[in-house]
C-alpha cells in the first residue's frame, strides 16, 4: 500500500472484502486447474517410474526400452510359484521344464518384453513428419513474408492455413487414408485393380493405388497436420527479422534470392527451429491420423529388419507408442499384470513429449536473448 | 516531370534473361509451397466428399431392398413389440429401484464381504491349485509329506501377504463392514483348510440377512410384481407372431441379394468382354451366361402369406392395448423411493403415446405398400434423424447418426460446462488480480497443459478416472446425487471431465489474450470515474473483451468435438441415444460420438462398402461443424475487434 492512489481507493469504496472474496474464489479456480494436472502426472509419475527407473546400476530399464513387444504369461508352475515370462522367455522354460508343468495360464497380449518397436515407429514417423513438413512450410512462409503482396492468392493461402489448424485430428486420418493409403501414385508392374488411373510409362506403370498403410502414409498425413504450425511459426520468425537487413542487402545489388538466403533465413533460422521442436511434440502426440495409416498394434520385427530392402522401412507398417498405449488401454483388461505395461509406456511417452516441449521452451528463450535488434 | 526509368539491360540480354527466370522460377517455386496448403485443402474435401458421396445411392438402394422384401412390415409390427418391452422394463425397474432402495446396506455389505473373500482366493490360488493337485494327483496314495508341508507353508505366506494387503491391487474398499467384522471375517477365511472354497460363515450371514431383507421388501409389492408379469406375457402372441414372420421376409431378402450379386457379376463380366482380346472374350462371355443361376424373386408372391396374417397382427396388437390399460389401473400411487417413482412417471407419462402407437400400427400395416419407392429425401432425413446405427447385423443395417450426435453434443456440454468457468475464470484472475509472480507461474503451467497428448489423457480416464469417480460416488452421503451410485465406469460424464481439461488451455490462452487487449484507457477511464477495481472488471474490461471470450470458447468447443482418443477411450462406447428418464443423472450413461465412431469401425470395414462410405459422410459432418465453428469465431474476434488507438 505504497501507491497514495490505492489508498484513497481503498477509503473511498471500503469494498476490499468483496474484492478479496471474489479474488481468493477466482484464485482457488486458477490454482485447482493447476493442482488437477499435477495429480494427473504425480499419479502417472508414481505409477510409471518403477517400471522406468532402477535402483541398481544403469538407474534405467534398459530391457524395457530395447526389448520387443512380446506376449506375456502368466502362470503357476508344479510348487505354487508364479511366473511371468515374455513369449521368448515363456517358450524357453517350457522347452526345459516341459509344457506339462503349467498351470492357471493367463496370457496378455502386447504387454510382455519391452518398447523398442513403438519407441522406434514413433520416432521415425515424427522425424519423417517434421522434415517434410520443414521443408514445404518454410518454403511457403518465405513466399508469404518475402515474395507476396496483398492480392486474391495470398487470401486464399492464409484461409487455407486458418482452415487447416481447424481440422480434426481424425478427418485428418479420414484424408490420409483416403488419398494416401489409397490412392497415392506409385511405380508399379502390376497395377491393382481398383487403382484410380494407370498410365504406362513403357517399362513400368505410374498406378494411382496407394501407398497401402505404411511409415510414408502416416507421415505425409501428419505433415500435413502441422503444416499449418509451422508457417505460421516460420512467417512470424521471418516478420522479426529487421525490414533493414533486406533493404541493406538489396542495395547492395544483391537478388531477392541472394537475400533471402544471406541475409534473412540465417536470422529467422533459431525461431523456425524452435517452432519444429513443438511441432514435434504434437506429431508424436497424434494417434487418430496414424491409426489408418501407419500404425499397427504387433509386430515382429524393427522397421529396417523387414524385406524390401532400405525402402521397406518407407512401404511397412510400424509400431507407434500412442497407439501401442490406445492398444494397452483399449484391449486389454487392466489387471496388475499389464500395470507395468500400461503404466511404463505412459510415462516413456509423457518423458518424450515434455523433452520436446521444454527444449523448445529452453531454445525459445536463447533465441530471444541472444538475437536482438 | 517524367519519372526516371530504371537502367534495363536490353531485353534479349543474357544477363538480364539469366537473372529474371532464376528468380522468377524462385519465385514461383516458393509460390507452389505456399499453394500447397489450398491443394491440401482442396484434396481434403474432394476425396471426402468422393468417397462419402455414393453413400446416399447405395443406402437407398439398401432401403428399397429393405421395403421390397418385406423386413420393413415387419419392422412396423415389432416397433410395438419393441415399445412394450421397454415400457416393461421401466416398471420392472421402479420395482427393482424400490425393492434395492431398502435393502441397500445389506446388500454392499454382501458385496464387500464376497469381494475380501474373493481377494483372498485370487492371490492364495497358485498354492491353492497346487496343493489341489498334489492331493489329486496322489489319489488313494499317501501324499509326500515333504512336498505338502512346502505348499502349505507357500499357502500360509501368500495368505499373510495378502492379509497386509500386499498382493495384487491392494485389500478391496469396504466401508460398509466395520473393521471387527473385517477382521472376523479374514479370520474366518484363515483358519479355513487350505483347501475348501467354501464361503465364510459370516460373508454366508449377510447373505442370508440380504435374501431376508429382499422378501422383507418384496412382499408388499407381490401384487404389483404379478400385474408386471401379466403385463409381460400381453406380448406372446405378437412375439412368436414377428418371429415367424421375420424368418419368412429374412429368406425373401436373401435371395434378392444374391440375385443381385450374380446380376452385377455378369454386367461385370460382360464390359470385361468388350474390352477384351478375341480369344478371351468368348470365355468371359461364357462365364457372362453362366453367372446368373438364380431366378428373380417375386416379391408379391413372397409377401402374399406375410400379408394373408394382418388379421392375427390386429388380434395381437389389440392383447397388448389391453394389457396396458390393465396394467395402468393396478399401479401403485406411488413409491417411497425417488428413482422408483421416476421410473413409475415415466411410464404414466408415455402410455398415452404408447397406446396412440399401437393403435396406429394395424393402420400402417394395411397401408404399407411394399412397390413405393423410397425417396431420395427420405434416405437422407432417415441418416440424419435416424436413431439407429445398426450396423454389420443380419436383418437390416441402419444408418441414423442421432445417437452418435447426441453423444458428441452431450459430452461437449459437459465439458465446456466445466471449461468455461474455470477457463475464463483463470484469465481473468492471471489477467486482473494475480501478482506478477504467479502470473509467471501460471500462464505457462496452464498452456503446458495442451502438451498432454489425449490419448494419455484417455488412458488416465480409464486407469483412474473411471474408477475414482465410481468409488466415490457409491458414498453413502453422496447418494442423494442424481445418478449415484454411478453403474458404469465409462461414461459421458467421466469423458467431459476429461475434454473439459483439454479445452481448459485453449479457453484461458485466448480469453487471457482478450482480455489484456482491452485498451488501457477503458480501464483507467472507469478509475477516473470512481468505480471500484471489481467494478472496473466486471462492467468495464471484461465486457470489452466479450468477443474475444465467446471466440475463445468457440474454439474450445471446436476442439472438444473434433477430439477423438479421449471419447474413444473413455466414452463407453454404447450406440444409443441416452435415457432421459434418469433426468441430470442420465449424463452417467454411456455413449458414443462422431469421432469414435470412425475411428472404431473405419479399420474394419470393407473397402467401398456402404458402411464405409457412410464413415466417410460422418467425417463429412464432422468437418463442417467444426469448420462452421471456427469461422464464427474468427468472424466475431474480427467483427467486434476494438482497435488499440
Amino acid at each position: 500500500m505504497k501507491n497514495p492512489e490505492q489508498l484513497i481507493r481503498r477509503g473511498v469504496h471500503r469494498k476490499g472484502i468483496a474484492e478479496g472474496i471474489v479474488k481468493t474464489f477466482l484464485g482457488c479456480m486458477t490454482w485447482a486447474v493447476i493442482a488437477v494436472a499435477l495429480m494427473i502426472f504425480g499419479r502417472m509419475i508414481w505409477d510409471g517410474a518403477p517400471v522406468f527407473f532402477k535402483r541398481e546400476a544403469p538407474f534405467v530399464n534398459i530391457d524395457f526400452l530395447t526389448k520387443k513387444t512380446e506376449t506375456l504369461h502368466v502362470f503357476d508352475d508344479a510348487e505354487g510359484n508364479r511366473h511371468q515370462l515374455a513369449a521368448s522367455d515363456f517358450h524357453r522354460w517350457t522347452e526345459s521344464h516341459g509344457s506339462d508343468a503349467v498351470f492357471n495360464e493367463q496370457t496378455f497380449s502386447y504387454c510382455g518384453g519391452g518398447i523398442a518397436g513403438p519407441i522406434i515407429g514413433t520416432a521415425l514417423l515424427t522425424l519423417l513428419s517434421v522434415l517434410m513438413a520443414l521443408f514445404f512450410g518454410v518454403s511457403a512462409a518465405i513466399y508469404l513474408s518475402e515474395y507476396a503482396k496483398q492480392g486474391r492468392f495470398i487470401g486464399w493461402v492464409r484461409l487455407a492455413i486458418l482452415n487447416l489448424a481447424g481440422v480434426p485430428s481424425i478427418v485428418f486420418g479420414l484424408f490420409g487414408f483416403a488419398v494416401f493409403v489409397l490412392a497415392a501414385p506409385v511405380l508399379t508392374d502390376a497395377p491393382a485393380d481398383r487403382s484410380l488411373l494407370s498410365i504406362p510409362l513403357g517399362f513400368t506403370h505410374l498406378s494411382f493405388q496407394g501407398w497401402g498403410s505404411s511409415l510414408i502414409a502416416g507421415a505425409a498425413t501428419l505433415a500435413c497436420m502441422i503444416l499449418p504450425v509451422i508457417i505460421t511459426a516460420s512467417e512470424e520468425s521471418l516478420k522479426a527479422v529487421p525490414q533493414g537487413f533486406r533493404e541493406a542487402s538489396l542495395a547492395l545489388g544483391a537478388t531477392r534470392w541472394q537475400t533471402i538466403r544471406k541475409s534473412v533465413l540465417p536470422f529467422a533460422l533459431p525461431g523456425i527451429l524452435t517452432s519444429s521442436v513443438l511441432s514435434l511434440a504434437r506429431a508424436a502426440g497424434e494417434t487418430a491420423p496414424i491409426m489408418f495409416t501407419a500404425a499397427v498394434a504387433a509386430k515382429d520385427d524393427l522397421p529396417w529388419q523387414g524385406s524390401g530392402g532400405p525402402l521397406g522401412v518407407l512401404t511397412g507398417q510400424v509400431q507407434a507408442l500412442p497407439y501401442h498405449i490406445y492398444t494397452l488401454a483399449a484391449r486389454i483388461p487392466t489387471s496388475e499384470y499389464t500395470e507395468r505395461a500400461q503404466f511404463g509406456s505412459v510415462f516413456v511417452f509423457l518423458l518424450m513429449i515434455f523433452l520436446f516441449s521444454a527444449a523448445s521452451v529452453v531454445l525459445r528463450n536463447r533465441v530471444r536473448s541472444k538475437l536482438k535488434w | 516531370m517524367p519519372e526516371p526509368l530504371p537502367s534495363q539491360a536490353p531485353s534479349g540480354h543474357p544477363f538480364r534473361r539469366k537473372g529474371r527466370s532464376t528468380e522468377g522460377l524462385i519465385k514461383a517455386f516458393f509460390g507452389g509451397n505456399a499453394a500447397l496448403t489450398i491443394v491440401i485443402l482442396v484434396l481434403i474435401i474432394v476425396f471426402l466428399l468422393r468417397e462419402g458421396i455414393g453413400f446416399f445411392p447405395a443406402y437407398r438402394n439398401e432401403l428399397q431392398n429393405y421395403r421390397k422384401s418385406g423386413l420393413e412390415f415387419v419392422d412396423i409390427a415389432r416397433s410395438d413389440l419393441t415399445a412394450h418391452e421397454e415400457m416393461g422394463s421401466l416398471l420392472n425397474r421402479a420395482y427393482f429401484a424400490q425393492i434395492n432402495s431398502s435393502c441397500r446396506i445389506e446388500m454392499l455389505r454382501s458385496q464387500e464381504a464376497m469381494s475380501i473373500a474373493n481377494y483372498l482366493s485370487e492371490a492364495t490360488a497358485p498354492a491353492h491349485d497346487a496343493l489341489a493337485r498334489v492331493k489329486e494327483a496322489a489319489g488313494e496314495n499317501a501324499t509326500p509329506a515333504e512336498l505338502l508341508e512346502k505348499l502349505s507353508a507357500k499357502y500360509r505366506s501368500l495368505l499373510e501377504n495378502a492379509l497386509a494387503g500386499k498382493s495384487g491391487e491392494g485389500f478391496p474398499p469396504t466401508p460398509h463392514l466395520s473393521s471387527a467384522e473385517q477382521k472376523l471375517l479374514c479370520d474366518q477365511i484363515a483358519a479355513r483348510d487350505p483347501l475348501s472354497t467354501d464361503d465364510p460363515p459370516f460373508a454366508t450371514e449377510l447373505q442370508a440377512a440380504l435374501s431376508a431383507k429382499q422378501e422383507q421388501a418384496s412382499a408388499p409389492l407381490a401384487s404389483f410384481k404379478e400385474a408386471i408379469d401379466a403385463f409381460q406375457s400381453t406380448s406372446s402372441a405378437l412375439d412368436a407372431l414377428v418371429t415367424e414372420t421375420s424368418d419368412a421376409v429374412k429368406t425373401t431378402k436373401e435371395a434378392a441379394v444374391l440375385h443381385e450379386i450374380e446380376v452385377r457379376k455378369r454386367e461385370t463380366l460382360l464390359d470385361a468382354a468388350k474390352t477384351a482380346k478375341p480369344e478371351l472374350r468368348s470365355q468371359l462371355e461364357a462365364d457372362a451366361a453362366s453367372a446368373v443361376m438364380t431366378e428373380p424373386v417375386d416379391f408379391n408372391v413372397a409377401m402374399a402369406p406375410v400379408l394373408a396374417r394382418i388379421p392375427e397382427f390386429k388380434e395381437a396388437n389389440a392383447a397388448l392395448i389391453a394389457g396396458l390399460t390393465e396394467v395402468s389401473s393396478k399401479l401403485p400411487e406411488a413409491f417411497s423411493d425417488d428413482k422408483a417413482n421416476r421410473y413409475l412417471k415415466a411410464f404414466r407419462a408415455a402410455t398415452p403415446a404408447m397406446v396412440a402407437e399401437t393403435a396406429d400400427t394395424v393402420g400402417k400395416l394395411e397401408a404399407w405398400r411394399a412397390d413405393l419407392p423410397v425417396e431420395m429425401g427420405s434416405t437422407i432425413s432417415g441418416f440424419i434423424s435416424g436413431r439407429d446405427w445398426i450396423t454389420g447385423g443380419e436383418w437390416q443395417d441402419f444408418y441414423g447418426i442421432m445417437p452418435l450426435f447426441v453423444g458428441s453434443l452431450m459430452i461437449s456440454v459437459i465439458a465446456l460446462a466445466f471449461a468455461i468457468p474455470f477457463g475464463v475464470g483463470a484469465a481473468i484472475y492471471t489477467n486482473q488480480l494475480a501478482g506478477r509472480r504467479q502470473q509467471r507461474f501460471v500462464k505457462p503451467t496452464i498452456e503446458f497443459l495442451q502438451a498432454i497428448p489425449s490419448v494419455v489423457l484417455g488412458f488416465v480416464g480409464i486407469a483412474v478416472l473411471g474408477t475414482l469417480l465410481q468409488e466415490v460416488s457409491s458414498a453413502d452421503s453422496l447418494s442423494w446425487i442424481p445418478g449415484f451410485p454411478i453403474q458404469q465406469r465409462l461414461n459421458m460424464f467421466t469423458a467431459g471431465c476429461l475434454l473439459g481439461l483439454m479445452a481448459i488451455p485453449t479457453i484461458f490462452t485466448l480469453s487471457e489474450d482478450a482480455i489484456n487487449n482491452v485498451p488501457a484507457a477503458f480501464a483507467e477511464a472507469s478509475d477516473a470515474l470512481g468505480a471500484s477495481k471489481l467494478q472496473t472488471i466486471f462492467r468495464v474490461t471484461v465486457p470489452a473483451a466479450i468477443s474475444g471470450i465467446l471466440a475463445a470458447v468457440l474454439l474450445g468447443l471446436g476442439r472438444v468435438i473434433g477430439e477423438t482418443m479421449v471419447v474413444l477411450l473413455v466414452a463407453g462406447n454404447r450406440i444409443q441415444i441416452p435415457d432421459f428418464t434418469d433426468g441430470l443423472g442420465s449424463v452417467f450413461q454411456p455413449a458414443h460420438t462422431l469421432t469414435g465412431i470412425i475411428a472404431q469401425e473405419l479399420g474394419e470395414v470393407p473397402f467401398g462398402s456402404v458402411h464405409y462410405r457412410a464413415l466417410f459422410v460422418v467425417g463429412i459432418l464432422l468437418f463442417v461443424i467444426v469448420l462452421a465453428i471456427n469461422w464464427t469465431a474468427q468472424r466475431l474476434l474480427r467483427r467486434f475487434r476494438i482497435s488499440q488507438n
